[in-house]
């Protein structure tokens, strides 16, 4: 198995460590930096460097030089998702994506928004999108970092191939970056029921000093800014506390979440995956939950007081 | 013509899963699933750039009968015509990419979702511009068209400013000239402001009820990979980090947390006053409210 | 950019032009639909849901004999899920349970009598005959409110869709018990809560076999069984039926007296479930929904007036349900009506008289058929089984009545069953005359 990792400016992509390691550490970075960004990985590894993404011309180019691998696996990140299928097309093999497991033997796929899996025999040969964070990077192995053997390839990009011109780069936004870097988040999924119970989360979120965030469901209807979806293909988050609020928690949004010291989950169902995270599972309707919350939490707003006002209109 | 690329998709555990747990049933029942928020959003798309550049736009699905029922409703939103690749549902995005290819030859622009509600790979779009020989520019998440003086709209090749969402909250600005292959976000905002579907009109919802929908065979490719399993969604077990930390204790943690795959909290079933308060109480144990 | 300036596909005018418009594709609309298009009338069939019966209570027992006149052997195409076979009927208190229990072999073969049913598949497969008979079915699209020209006469409907406008010369309301339409048209008296019970239902799942063994049935047999008692103190009944893989379980309950002890209608289901006759029919079903929806069920003390210029009411919308204690019907009433209202409003239209005389065939055909003769036989029957007395304390009086006929309590000799009565009587407290007069109401309204 050959990963082969698009990289951008040294830094590897989402998943790029991942999967370098489900290949046991035999992979390609292809991209800008491409040397820079082998710092982060252990391996044999091959570095081409190249000026910006161009998943077409890069595909074309990599076929004639991947020809003899048998298994090829990208990271499910922006650029993996992008160039797999070029590769796979040029190859004329068979694309396997959102895999969450890869061996010789069997390929497990999420499908459904990741409610379900399929699974299928390997074949012999194949392009295999792997789900970030759905393995985890193995730790440190002094050996293999000693081993480590780094080669420079070049490869002949067609000027030709038409690709989009990438104009610029824009840095992540303040919504993200307030997201990227909170302590606390307050996250809502698909069982709030209505936009208007993201004003309330959002009013929470300042009650406790945390920053809102919500899955793609949500991001997707339009109820809260895109900037604000958390997850593989969202913002990476690394808070202490999540509070999730009617959020299953599918590997594409947990991926996305960190390692929080604590989780608490309000849902219905007791038994989705981001109940089983949770630190404190909270099966009730999430809606009425986050009612009681701001109630219990406001503080009387001044003037205000349980004797009636004396008329005077 | 600017083509739109639907895919109408069962609910999960309806339809799609045979009763043995393996391989597919295509005989679904059009009443339940659907397109996913983003191909709802392509199609709005499409029909917006039809508009402003005075395209026909030809709504595209694969699958059986079924997915007929999207084609109408495309129909009725204002798509210009619709073609339907009678196919079974469940094969490989490339053989569904490079019938649909066939089916949108000689569009200027090809629309597609960011994702499919089953597969979600998002492949198909590349694929499409693969068999195409195109440029893509996908999982946009802001789209701009810049028209030129309104009298060359219609003519020539189109220039498009897109925006993609890269990882880790950046985002990168592409320059795209027609023809392409666009797949977009359940959100993508046109011009600046997000969009959503339109609804259709009510005369347009009765003429799509007889409209006609040009049927086209698949061409005949390899077999599609068969699926050997199919489950509910269990997390792998997670490879751990090594354990850092100066605190003895921290690092056994640390080697005990199974990186979340295992439930390591304690459930509770309350009423909402009561949740609430339970909630608080754990926020002030944990340190988090004084 | 608006809906409204978007450019049309069609013609502004096609299809919003048609001889009849129905409000709501349950199972009075459809009937209507298909009764005017096999007339050969253009007929638009409007359904606010994504598709017919998405909307509705997840099932329930119908009773088809009526479609024998729009769809003859019906019972070969129709989605069943069980074909009731036996009914039992069951008193409760809070310790005991007596039963009547009936079965027959004829209701498990062709013509059939009454069967369980999904509702969005049964809704769903009664409009495709509708669109089969050429009505043009949309679904996603709410009437908002009715056109009428200035002499007040009823000329279309307006929708929640953009041009959404559609004239008719006959509007037929089966938009369902809190039809709006009824309303608007002020054809239906200001709605009073003492007139309508809350139904809940709960569907549990079971694999076949268990129910098959619980119920005492095979193959596509089922039960349904009515309830007496067992409502936690709120007046009303109770029920369960078998589906092929679910069973129903629900209380149909009165509004004044729920709102009055503050019971969650949740908590009564789960203490009929956890009743000692009823548990072991129940344990074990996994939860697959819950549901809660409103009865008309003070039949004809509600019904509105059924026809205006223009206008015809059917179904729900016209509170054609039959509530009366051991009987739930509604849907055979609503195909009726339904079906009766097409053919009144093809004859009106065919005579290019829509004022109220000229559907008032419409009404007719309701007094004469079963549709207002039952409600008019049984006219009393929601009041007398809903009464204090009958809700709190026959069950006590029949049960107190059956443990002693059972009771072995030697060497005690068996009392006689007059005395058995006189003393369970005075400890139900029932006065002799209440129970006479009830008696006699009784035998007037079931008699
Ligand atoms: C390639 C790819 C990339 C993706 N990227 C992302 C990403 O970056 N971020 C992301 O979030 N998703 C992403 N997804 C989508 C992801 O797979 C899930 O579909 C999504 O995260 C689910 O969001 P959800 O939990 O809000 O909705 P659902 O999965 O529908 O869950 C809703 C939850 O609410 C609960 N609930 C319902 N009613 C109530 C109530 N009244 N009270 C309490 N709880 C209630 C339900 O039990 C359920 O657990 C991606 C998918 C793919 C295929
Ligand atoms: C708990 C419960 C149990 C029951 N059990 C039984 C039983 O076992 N057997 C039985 O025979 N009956 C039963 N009934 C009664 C039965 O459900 C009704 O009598 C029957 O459905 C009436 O049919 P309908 O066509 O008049 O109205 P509905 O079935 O209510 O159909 C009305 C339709 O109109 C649509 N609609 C409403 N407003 C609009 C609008 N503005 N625009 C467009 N469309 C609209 C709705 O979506 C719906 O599809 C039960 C009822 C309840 C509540
Ligand atoms: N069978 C299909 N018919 C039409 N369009 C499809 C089909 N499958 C995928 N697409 C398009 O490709 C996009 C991505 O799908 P997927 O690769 O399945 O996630 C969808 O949003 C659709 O626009």
């Amino acid at each position: 198995m050959l990963a082969v990792i698009p990289v951008r400016d040294g830094r590897l992509p989402l998943g790029g460590a991942e999967t370098a390691d489900e290949c046991g550490g035999r992979a390609v970075l292809i991209g800008s930096g491409a040397r820079d960004s082998a710092a982060s990985v252990a391996g044999d590894l091959r570095c081409i460097e190249t000026g910006e993404f161009r998943p077409a011309a890069w595909a074309r180019a990599l076929a004639a030089l991947l020809a003899d691998e048998a298994i090829i696996v990208l990271p499910s990140s922006a650029d993996g998702r992008d160039l797999a299928p070029r590769l796979a097309a040029e190859l004329e093999r068979p694309l396997f994506t959102n895999a969450i497991h890869v061996s010789d033997t069997h390929v497990v796929m999420t499908r459904n928004g990741g409610l379900t899996m399929h699974t299928v025999t390997t074949p012999a040969h194949a392009i295999i999108t792997l789900q970030v964070g759905s393995r985890g990077v193995d730790p440190p192995d002094f050996a293999r970092t000693a081993a480590t053997v780094l080669h420079d390839l070049t490869i002949d990009v067609d000027p030709m191939i038409r690709d989009a011109d990438v104009a610029e780069v824009l840095e992540p936004d303040a919504a993200s970056i307030d997201l990227a870097e909170a302590e606390r988040i307050v996250g809502g999924g698909a069982g709030l029921e209505g936009q208007e119970r993201f004003d309330d989360l959002a009013r929470l979120g300042e009650l406790l000093g945390a920053s809102v965030g919500a899955t793609r469901v949500i991001t997707d209807r339009g109820w809260i800014e895109h900037q604000r979806q958390i997850g593989t293909t969202g913002v990476v988050v690394d808070p202490r506390l999540y509070i999730a609020f009617g959020i299953s928690g599918a590997v594409q949004h947990t991926s996305g979440l960190g390692n929080p010291d604590h989780i608490v989950s309000v849902n219905t169902d007791a038994s989705c995956p981001m109940m089983l995270r949770a630190d404190l599972a909270v099966v009730a309707d999430a809606n009425t939950v986050l009612t009681e919350l701001l109630t219990l939490l406001a503080p009387a707003a001044p003037g205000e007081s349980s004797e009636p006002e004396p008329s005077n209109v | 013509m600017i083509a739109v690329c639907l895919k109408f998709s069962p609910p999960p555990g309806i339809g799609g899963r045979a009763p043995d747990g393996h391989g597919f049933d295509d005989r679904f029942d059009d009443r339940l699933g659907g397109v996913s928020p983003a191909d709802r959003a392509a199609l709005e798309v499409a029909l917006r750039f039809g508009e402003a550049t005075g395209n026909d736009v030809v709504a595209v699905s694969a699958g059986p009968l079924a997915v007929q029922r999207v084609l109408r409703d495309a129909l009725a939103c204002g798509a210009t015509a619709a073609r339907h690749i009678v196919a079974a549902l469940e094969r490989d995005s490339v053989d569904v990419a490079a019938d649909l290819a066939a089916a949108v030859h000689g569009a200027d622009m090809v629309v597609c979702g960011d994702y499919s509600l089953d597969r979600g790979s998002g492949s198909v779009p590349a694929f499409i511009a693969h068999h195409l020989g195109t440029a893509q520019a996908l999982g946009l998440v802001d789209l701009d068209l810049d028209l030129p003086d309104s009298d060359g709209a219609g003519r020539g090749p189109l220039a498009l400013r897109a925006i993609r969402r890269l990882d880790g909250g950046r985002r990168e600005v592409l320059a795209v000239t027609t023809p392409c292959v666009v797949s977009v976000e359940g959100a993508v905002a046109l011009d600046g402001t997000s969009v959503s579907l339109r609804r259709a009109s009510l005369p347009g919802l009765v003429a799509a009820a007889d409209a006609p929908i040009e049927q086209l065979a698949p061409a005949a490719h390899r077999s599609s990979t068969t699926v050997s399993h199919v489950s509910d969604f269990r997390p792998r077990a997670r490879i751990l980090g090594s354990p850092t930390g100066v605190v003895t204790l921290d690092r056994v943690r640390q080697l005990l947390d199974t990186g979340g795959s295992v439930a390591h909290g304690e459930t509770v079933e309350l009423d909402p006053r009561a949740s609430a308060e339970r909630i608080i109480e754990s926020l002030r144990h944990w340190g988090y409210l004084s | 950019m608006s809906d409204a300036s978007l450019p049309d596909t069609a013609d502004p005018r096609a299809g919003n032009d048609v001889d009849v418009v129905v409000v709501g594709a349950g199972p009075a609309g459809s009937c209507a639909a298909i009764t005017l298009a096999r007339r050969g009338l253009r007929v638009l069939l409007l359904e606010r849901g994504p598709f017919p019966g998405s909307k509705n209570m997840y099932g329930g027992v119908v009773y088809p004999r009526i479609l024998d006149q729009l769809i003859p052997q019906w019972w070969e195409e129709m989605p069943v899920q069980r074909w009731i076979t036996r009914r039992t009927t069951m008193v409760l208190t809070d310790t005991q349970a007596l039963s009547v229990d009936f079965r027959t072999e004829a209701w498990g073969t062709a013509p059939y009598n009454g069967a369980t049913a999904f509702r969005p598949d049964f809704d769903h497969w009664l409009a495709g005959h509708a669109e089969a008979a050429g009505a043009r079915l949309l679904c996603s699209t709410t009437a908002t409110g009715l056109l009428r020209d200035t002499a007040g006469t009823v000329i279309g409907v307006t929708t929640d869709r953009p041009n959404g406008d559609v004239r008719a010369r006959v509007v037929i309301a089966c938009d369902g018990v809190n039809s709006f339409l009824a309303k608007e048209s002020g054809l239906h008296a200001k709605p009073d809560p003492a007139n309508y019970t809350l139904g809940v239902k709960e569907t549990l799942a079971l694999p076949k076999d268990v129910i098959d063994e619980r119920f005492g049935v095979r193959g596509t047999d089922g039960v349904d069984i009515e309830i007496l008692g067992g409502t936690s103190g709120v007046n009303g009944g109770g029920f369960i039926y078998t589906n092929f893989d679910t069973i129903a379980v629900g209380v149909v309950l009165k509004l004044p007296k729920l709102a009055a002890q503050q019971r969650r209608p949740e908590d009564i289901i789960a203490g009929l479930k956890a009743h000692s006759a009823i548990a072991p029919l129940v344990e074990g079903g996994e939860l697959k929904e819950y549901s809660a929806h409103l009865i008309p069920e003070a039949g004809l003390a509600m019904m509105p007036q059924l026809v205006g210029a223009g206008l015809l009411v059917a179904g729900d919308a016209a509170a054609m349900c039959l509530a009366a204690g051991i009987w739930l019907e509604g849907v055979n009433f609503a195909m009726a009506s339904g079906m009766y209202a097409g053919e009144a409003a093809a004859e009106a239209i065919g005579r290019g008289d829509v004022s109220v005389n000229g559907l008032a065939g419409y009404r007719k055909r309701l007094d004469d058929t079963f549709v207002l003769r039952d409600h008019r036989k049984l006219r009393r029957a929601p009041a007398l089984v809903l009464s204090d007395r009958v809700q709190h304390m026959y069950p006590q009086l029949i049960a107190g009545v059956a443990e002693g006929m059972f009771r072995v309590d030697n060497p005690a000799p068996k009392p006689g069953l007059r005395k058995l009565l006189a003393t369970e009587r005075k400890r139900a407290g029932v006065r002799r005359r209440d129970l006479i007069r009830d008696g006699w109401a009784g035998f007037r309204t079931f008699g």
